[in-house]
């Protein structure tokens, strides 16, 4: 599913990733951690188009991201969902709306995206705040809308970059079996994070972003 | 159908949002618009004024000297058949002479001295207004200048041209000020919508981020810049067509004479208007969505 090969990127003289490569299959469901720096959003941002390599082979599924053409950028985004470290969340629309953008991008009927939306909301329990405005929300919750928009489309790639930073371990816990769950329905998931409990004990696969690259990779 | 309830929410959720700066917007394309309009008005009735006094306006032919009875009756017959012509007057030279003589009064006595009569006999030309134009006037005065038994053929030659000048001056000025209006709509929506897109960058990011194409993030912009021209436009048309309607009642209760001279523009104009303002504006919008890529 995932594909990096030797992947290089550099900002402006900052070098990010350098000879960094890692595979992962279709339907896994992995973790990437290491040092706050080492460019574990950055490598997440190269997966979903927001930032291009400067060097190397990087693919998702079918879609060689290194050659990709800039029209066809958002058709392949329709494919991912992304859980933004830093929420992107429209502050001049509801909770609902926030969720519901992500389906009418897909250009989904107005039906289906009021089942779906609804469904997804009470997931990650904010049915009640839907018509809420996100400025009134607190962080775990934002943070829950986020995931709710990420989830809502049921895409094959799902990108969690630190989804749980500002849960309690009690909604951390409840997210965690989100992508659980969404991850035996078919989408591949990837959870960057510093927590070590969200891997420990999971029996997953775990990359460890160091100087530069994957260097170590366990079993949680 | 749902993705296009959502353009439209959104765009007029903007208006809405930032209504001070549409009404703003709006306003300044009414009121260019109206200034546009008033200078057609103006134009237009000047034209057809214009038009109407230069009907009088035609040629003399002057005949010879020694032309015959059966000649004259010849020309005349041309003349009446002639398409370009419209009304033919002949005064004949004994005619004119008793026309000073009354003029004169007593001292008609000094037409005496003359022993024949010294004036020509003529033929007063009224053209078809297509002619009413220095060259076309002047054409017309030559090929009739060739005909046998003509010896000269005056028209208004200088008088022509400067009411040639006047219109092509105001057609030209009119050109001139609706390009500059044209332009001035076309920025003030730019201006209006780069506004608008800049502060909502980060919402066209995030969207575009969540897989919207450029056209899904541009295109609320561009229904929000066509409604502001279109509204514009249609509030000028309603403005210049209240005013102009009011003020040629009071002008002709003042000067009923008038009534005959003043005349509204074209209903054509009013329905126009609002359509020029709409595509101004959406030219405006497209150019100041395209401009910026993320
Ligand atoms: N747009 C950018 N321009 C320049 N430098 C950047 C940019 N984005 C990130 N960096 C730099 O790249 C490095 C990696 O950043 P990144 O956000 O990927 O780290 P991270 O592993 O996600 O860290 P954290 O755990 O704190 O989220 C950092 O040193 C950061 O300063
Ligand atoms: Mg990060």
């Amino acid at each position: 599913m995932i594909k990096l090969s030797k992947v290089e990127k550099t900002y402006e003289d900052a070098v990010v990733l350098k000879n960094c490569s890692m595979v992962m299959d279709r339907g896994e469901f992995a973790f990437i951690t290491g040092p706050s720096g080492a460019g574990k959003s950055t490598l997440l941002k190269l997966l979903y188009c927001s930032e291009q390599v400067d060097n190397g082979h990087i693919s998702v599924d079918e879609w060689i991201l290194n050659k990709l053409k800039k029209r066809t950028v958002p058709y392949f985004r329709r494919n991912i969902g992304v859980v933004f470290q830093d929420f992107k969340l429209l502050f001049n629309k509801s909770v609902f709306e926030n969720v519901a953008l992500t389906l009418r991008i897909h250009r989904m009927g107005a039906k289906e995206i009021m089942e779906r939306v609804k469904s997804i909301l009470k997931e990650v329990k904010l049915l009640h705040k839907s018509d809420i405005f996100p400025q009134y929300l607190s962080g775990g919750e934002q943070q829950r809308v986020v995931i709710a928009r990420a989830m809502v489309s049921q895409p094959m790639l799902l990108l969690a970059d630190e989804p749980t930073g500002n849960l309690d371990s009690d909604n951390a816990r409840t997210i965690m079996r989100l992508f659980r769950e969404i991850n035996t329905k078919g989408t591949t998931v990837l959870i960057a994070t510093h927590n070590e409990d969200l891997y420990y004990g999971s029996g997953r696969r775990v990359f460890f972003l160091n100087n530069n690259r994957i260097d170590k990779e366990i079993v949680g | 159908m749902n993705t296009l309830r959502y353009y439209f929410g959104t765009a007029f959720k903007s208006i809405w949002m930032e209504k001070w700066i549409n009404l703003l917007t709006i306003l300044s394309i009414c009121i260019g618009l109206s200034i546009l309009c008033s200078f057609l008005l103006i134009t237009f009735n000047i034209d057809s004024f214009m038009k109407r006094w230069t009907g009088n306006f035609g040629l003399v032919v002057y005949l010879d000297d020694n032309i015959t009875y059966e000649e004259t009756l010849n020309l005349e017959t041309q003349f009446n058949k002639d398409r370009d012509i419209l009304r033919v007057d002949y005064t004949s030279n004994v005619e004119a002479m008793d026309e000073i003589r009354i003029s004169l009064g007593e001292n008609a006595v000094i037409m005496d001295d003359f022993k024949e009569n010294p004036l020509p006999s003529i033929f007063e030309l009224q053209l078809v207004g297509e002619l009413l134009n220095q060259k076309a006037a002047r054409q017309k005065a030559e090929s009739i200048k060739n005909i046998s038994g003509v010896s000269d053929v005056q028209y208004g030659e200088k008088w022509l041209a400067s009411l040639n000048t006047i219109s092509d001056t105001m057609k030209m000025v009119a050109v001139f000020f609706a390009t500059a209006i044209f332009i001035s709509t076309i920025f003030t929506t730019y201006n209006t919508i780069k506004i608008f897109f800049y502060r909502r960058k980060e919402e066209i990011i995030t969207l575009k981020l969540l897989g919207a194409t450029n056209g899904f993030a541009r295109l609320p912009f561009l229904i929000e810049g066509l409604f502001v021209g279109m509204v514009g436009g249609t509030l000028s048309s309603a403005l210049v067509f209240t005013f102009s309607s009011l003020t040629s009642t009071r002008i002709v209760e003042f000067m009923p004479s008038l009534s005959v001279v003043l005349s509204p523009l074209p209903v054509q104009v009013y329905l126009i208007i609002p359509v020029i303002g709409a595509s101004m504006s959406l030219l405006g919008s497209l150019i100041a969505v395209g401009k910026i890529r993320y």
